[in-house]
C-alpha cells in the first residue's frame, strides 16, 4: 500500500534520506525508529507530499502527489498545527466539506468521544493543551477513513487515556485492513503490535526487522540498540 | 564579569563566521550595507533642494507620531507581562549561575541596543523620502534613527519597571494608566484648544508641534525635539532632549538594579512568553490568532463550500471569528483613516493620488504576507486536501483579493474625494493597486516554486523583494514612457499600461508556479530558537 523506492531527500550537500526503499502492506503495522535526526520526520513528510525528493513513492499504485493517493492518505504531523479560529467541531466539518465526506456527522461524534474531546466542541483551536490539540489532529485524519495512515511520534503529549485509546485505534485500523506507518521513540508502546520495524540511523534504514525474525525472548528494544549502539550488523534491504 | 564579556564577544564573533557558511546571508547582507552605502554617497553628490520641500515641523510629528505609538505599546507590554531583553537560554544558563544579578542586567541592557536598532533599521532606507520631502540628506537619516533608537532603548527598560512595579497589583497598574494618559493629557488638550481656535486641522496640528508642550512630553516629545533641533542645528536644544533620554534610561536602569535585584522573575514571562512563540512558529503555527490572548465569543458556526471552496468557507469564518468587521479587520480600517488624514497634506496638486498609490504599493509588497491563503502553505492540510492545487490556491488567494478590492476602493475613493482627483484617476489607482496585489500573490508563489522553500524565511522575502521590483520594471518604464510622450490623459494612458502589465505579469507568475504544491517542501519558519 505504502511503497517508497530509492528514495532521497538532500537539504544542501546534506542527506537526510539515503536511498530509502520501504514498503507496508495492507493490514501492517510498519514502525519507523531510529535516533534524534536520523531522518524520520523526513521521510514521513515525503511519504506525505510535504516535501520534494528523488525516487519513487506510490500510495497504492498511485505517485503520492497524486489526487487518488490523496483520498487515501491520512497524516498525523509530529506538532499538531490547528486552526486558532475554529472550534474542535469546526475542523472536522473543515476536513469534511474539503475532502467531500458524506454521512461523516456520527463518525466524527464517535471519534471525538473516543478521544474525551465530546464535551470540547465548541472550543476554539488555540484554546486547547497540547495533547488536546493532538487528539483533534488524530482525528482530523482518520475521519476521511484513510487506507494508508502515516503518523509521527503520535503518542508525544498524550495523556494516559488518550495513549490507551490510540494503541487501541492503531490495533483496530491494522485489524481492519489499513496500512500503517508510525514513527516514535517509545518503543513499548508498539511491541504488541508491531508488523515490521525499520531503524533508521543517519539518514538510511540500517535494518528492516520483522516479528518473526526475533530470536527467542528478544524483544524490539534489544534489537534497536544492537543496532544504534552499533553492536550488531546492519541488513539494509 | 569576564563570562558576560565572553558571551557578547563570542556571540559576536560566531554571527559573523557563520556568514562564511551560509554564503546566502552573506551576499544579503553585503547587498544590505552597500545599499546603505550607495545611499550615503547618493546623498554627498546630490544638493538637497529645501525650495519646495515640507517643513521640518512635519518630520516631528511624524516621528512623535511613531514614537507615541511605541511608548502605547510599551506600556500595554509592561502591564501584561514586560519586555524581552533576555533569552531563554539566558534563563536556563545566567539566572542559576553565581554571576551578579545586576551586572546579567547590564548584560541584557547592552544586548537590547541591538533590538533598537534593528526596530529603526528602516529609518535608513528613508533616505529619499527624506531628502525629497524635506530637503534634508543621509546625517538627518542618522539623526532620526538615533532618536528613535535612544527612545526605544528607554520604552523597553520603562516596560520592564512597569511589569516590576504592577506585577499581580491592580491598584498600580490603574495608577500606571492614569500616569500614562496624564503625560499626554496637556497636549492633547492644547490641540483641542488650537483647533477650536484656528478652525482648521493642519494650521492646528502645527501650532501644536511647535509648542514646547510638544517637545517636553515624555519620550516621543524629547525624541522628535531632539533630532529636528539637532537636524536644524539647534545644537543646544538637541543634546538636551537627547541627553534627557540617555539620563532617565540610566535613571530607570539604576532603580531596578538597586531596588529590586531579584528581578527574574519579572523579566522571566516575558522570556517564557517570546520563546514559546518561536517554538511555536518553528513548529508550523504562524498564524497571531494563536498566541493572542484577546476574548473570543462563539456565537455562529459552521463551515460552507465543498472541496476547494471549503478552505475559503473556512477563512471567512476565522476572520470573522477574529474581529466584527471579518476580512477587514483594525489594519484596514488604520489604512483608510491613515490615507484619508495623509490625503489632506497632499491637497492642492495635480495627480497627488500618485504619491499615494506609489507608498500603498510599496506598502502592501509586505502587507500581502497577512493574507490567510499564504499562511495556509505552512500548514500541511492545503497539501493533503485531495483536490487540484491550482483550485485549492485559487480559493486559498480569494479571501484577500476580496479584502484587497475593497480597501481599494475605499482608500482610493475617499483619497479622491479629498484630493478632488478625477474619476477616471482614482478609477486607474484603484485597478493598479488591486492588480498589484494579485500580481504580489503571484511573485509570491513563482518565489516559493523557484527556491523549493528550501532557505531561510529572510532570503525568501529578500528573493521575494527583487523578483517584485525586477517584473515590475518593464511595466513602470512604459508607463512613465507612454505617460511621458502623451499630453493630456497622459498619467491615466501610463496607470492603464502599468495596470495591463501588472495583470499579464500576474498570469504569467501564476502560470509559472504551477504545481508549487508538488515541488516546494512545505515551507519552515526558521526562527532561530
Amino acid at each position: 500500500m505504502i511503497d517508497v523506492r530509492n528514495m532521497t531527500k538532500k537539504y544542501g550537500k546534506l542527506a537526510a534520506n539515503d536511498n530509502i526503499n520501504l514498503s507496508v502492506g495492507r493490514g501492517e503495522l510498519a514502525v519507523l525508529l531510529g535516533p534524534n535526526g536520523a531522518g524520520k520526520s523526513t521521510l514521513i513528510k515525503s511519504v506525505c507530499g510535504l516535501l520534494r525528493f528523488q525516487g519513487t513513492i506510490t500510495i497504492d499504485g498511485y505517485e503520492n502527489h497524486t489526487v487518488e493517493s490523496k483520498r487515501l492518505l491520512g497524516y498525523v504531523p509530529e506538532f499538531p498545527v490547528l486552526y486558532p479560529m475554529l472550534t474542535v467541531a469546526e475542523h472536522l466539518e473543515f476536513i469534511a466539506k474539503a475532502y467531500r465526506l458524506e454521512a461523516w456527522e456520527e463518525r466524527g461524534e464517535a471519534l471525538l468521544r473516543r478521544f474525551e474531546l465530546d464535551d470540547k466542541k465548541m472550543k476554539l483551536g488555540k484554546e486547547l493543551s497540547k495533547g488536546m490539540q493532538q487528539k483533534v489532529s488524530v482525528c482530523c485524519a482518520l475521519l476521511p477513513q484513510p487506507k494508508a495512515v502515516i503518523m509521527d511520534e503520535p503518542l508525544v503529549g498524550l495523556d494516559p487515556h488518550g495513549i490507551r485509546e490510540l494503541k487501541a485505534v492503531i490495533a483496530k485500523l491494522r485489524d481492519s485492513g489499513c496500512a500503517l506507518l508510525v514513527s516514535t521513540h517509545m518503543i513499548e508502546s508498539v511491541e504488541e503490535d508491531w508488523d515490521v520495524t525499520y531503524i533508521m540511523v543517519k539518514g538510511r534504514i540500517a535494518r528492516v526487522c520483522r516479528r518473526t525474525d526475533l530470536a527467542a525472548g528478544q524483544s524490539l528494544e534489544d534489537v534497536y540498540f544492537t543496532i544504534t549502539e552499533g553492536k550488531g550488523q546492519g541488513d539494509t534491504p | 564579569m569576564s563570562s558576560l564579556v565572553f558571551l557578547l564577544v563570542k556571540s559576536a564573533k560566531n554571527t559573523l563566521l557563520e556568514l562564511r557558511r551560509k554564503p546566502a546571508k552573506l551576499a544579503l547582507w553585503v547587498l544590505v550595507i552597500a545599499g546603505i552605502g550607495g545611499i550615503f554617497l547618493f546623498s554627498l553628490f546630490t544638493r538637497q533642494n529645501a525650495a519646495g520641500s515640507l517643513d521640518l515641523v512635519w518630520l516631528k510629528g511624524i516621528l512623535f507620531l511613531f514614537i507615541l505609538l511605541s511608548v502605547v505599546i510599551a506600556i500595554q507590554k509592561g502591564l501584561a507581562k514586560g519586555d524581552v531583553i533576555f533569552d531563554m537560554n539566558d534563563v536556563n544558563l545566567l539566572f542559576v549561575s553565581p554571576v551578579s544579578s545586576r551586572l546579567i542586567l547590564m548584560y541584557g541592557i547592552v544586548r537590547m541596543a541591538k533590538t533598537a536598532f534593528l526596530a529603526g533599521f528602516f529609518i535608513l532606507f528613508q533616505s529619499n523620502s527624506l531628502s525629497t520631502g524635506f530637503g534634508v540628506g543621509f546625517d538627518a537619516v542618522l539623526l532620526v534613527l538615533l532618536g528613535f533608537m535612544l527612545a526605544v532603548g528607554v520604552l523597553q527598560i520603562l516596560s520592564l519597571l512597569i511589569y516590576s512595579l504592577t506585577n499581580g497589583k491592580p491598584g498600580r497598574k490603574l495608577v500606571v494608566r492614569i500616569l500614562a494618559v496624564a503625560a499626554f493629557l496637556p497636549l492633547l488638550v492644547y490641540t483641542g484648544v488650537q483647533i477650536a481656535g484656528t478652525g482648521d486641522l493642519l494650521p492646528a496640528l502645527e501650532n501644536t508641534l511647535r509648542s514646547p508642550l510638544a517637545a517636553w512630553t515624555p519620550v516621543a516629545g524629547w525624541a522628535s525635539a531632539g533630532a529636528v533641533s539637532l537636524i536644524s542645528g539647534d545644537t543646544g536644544s538637541g543634546f538636551l532632549f537627547f541627553g534627557l533620554l540617555v539620563l532617565s534610561g540610566a535613571l530607570l536602569v539604576l532603580y531596578i538594579a538597586l531596588s529590586n535585584p531579584d528581578y527574574y522573575e519579572d523579566v522571566l514571562v516575558a522570556t517564557e512568553t517570546a520563546f514559546e512563540r518561536k517554538r511555536v512558529l518553528a513548529e508550523g503555527q504562524i498564524n497571531p490568532e494563536a498566541s493572542s490572548s484577546k476574548k473570543v465569543k462563539v456565537v455562529k458556526t459552521g463551515i460552507g463550500g465543498l472541496g476547494p471552496s471549503a478552505i475559503f468557507y473556512k477563512h471567512l469564518r476565522e476572520s470573522f471569528r477574529a474581529n466584527r468587521l471579518g476580512l477587514w479587520g483594525v489594519s484596514s480600517v488604520i489604512l483608510v483613516l491613515g490615507t484619508a488624514l495623509f490625503s489632506l497634506f497632499l491637497r492642492g496638486g495635480d495627480g497627488r493620488i500618485l504619491i499615494l498609490l506609489q507608498i500603498l504599493m510599496w506598502m502592501q509588497i509586505f502587507m500581502i504576507g497577512t493574507g490567510r491563503g499564504l499562511k495556509e502553505l505552512y500548514i500541511h492540510y492545503l497539501y493533503l486536501i485531495p483536490e487540484s492545487s491550482f483550485q485549492k490556491i485559487v480559493w486559498s488567494n480569494l479571501e484577500i483579493v476580496f479584502k484587497v478590492l475593497v480597501e481599494s476602493l475605499a482608500v482610493f475613493g475617499i483619497a479622491g474625494l479629498i484630493m478632488k482627483e478625477p474619476f477616471g484617476l482614482v478609477a486607474a489607482a484603484t485597478l493598479v493597486y488591486t492588480l498589484f496585489s494579485f500580481l504580489l500573490l503571484g511573485i509570491n508563489y513563482l518565489s516559493l516554486r523557484w527556491t523549493g522553500a528550501d532557505i531561510s524565511a529572510g532570503l525568501l522575502v529578500f528573493i521575494y523583494t527583487i523578483a517584485v521590483i525586477v517584473i515590475m520594471l518593464p511595466g513602470l518604464i512604459a508607463a512613465i514612457v507612454l505617460g511621458s510622450m502623451l499630453e493630456g490623459n497622459g498619467m491615466l494612458i501610463g496607470l492603464g499600461v502599468l495596470a495591463l502589465w501588472e495583470l499579464l505579469a500576474a498570469l504569467g507568475c501564476f502560470a509559472l508556479s504551477r504545481g508549487v504544491l508538488h515541488n516546494s517542501d512545505i515551507p519552515v519558519l526558521r526562527t532561530g530558537k
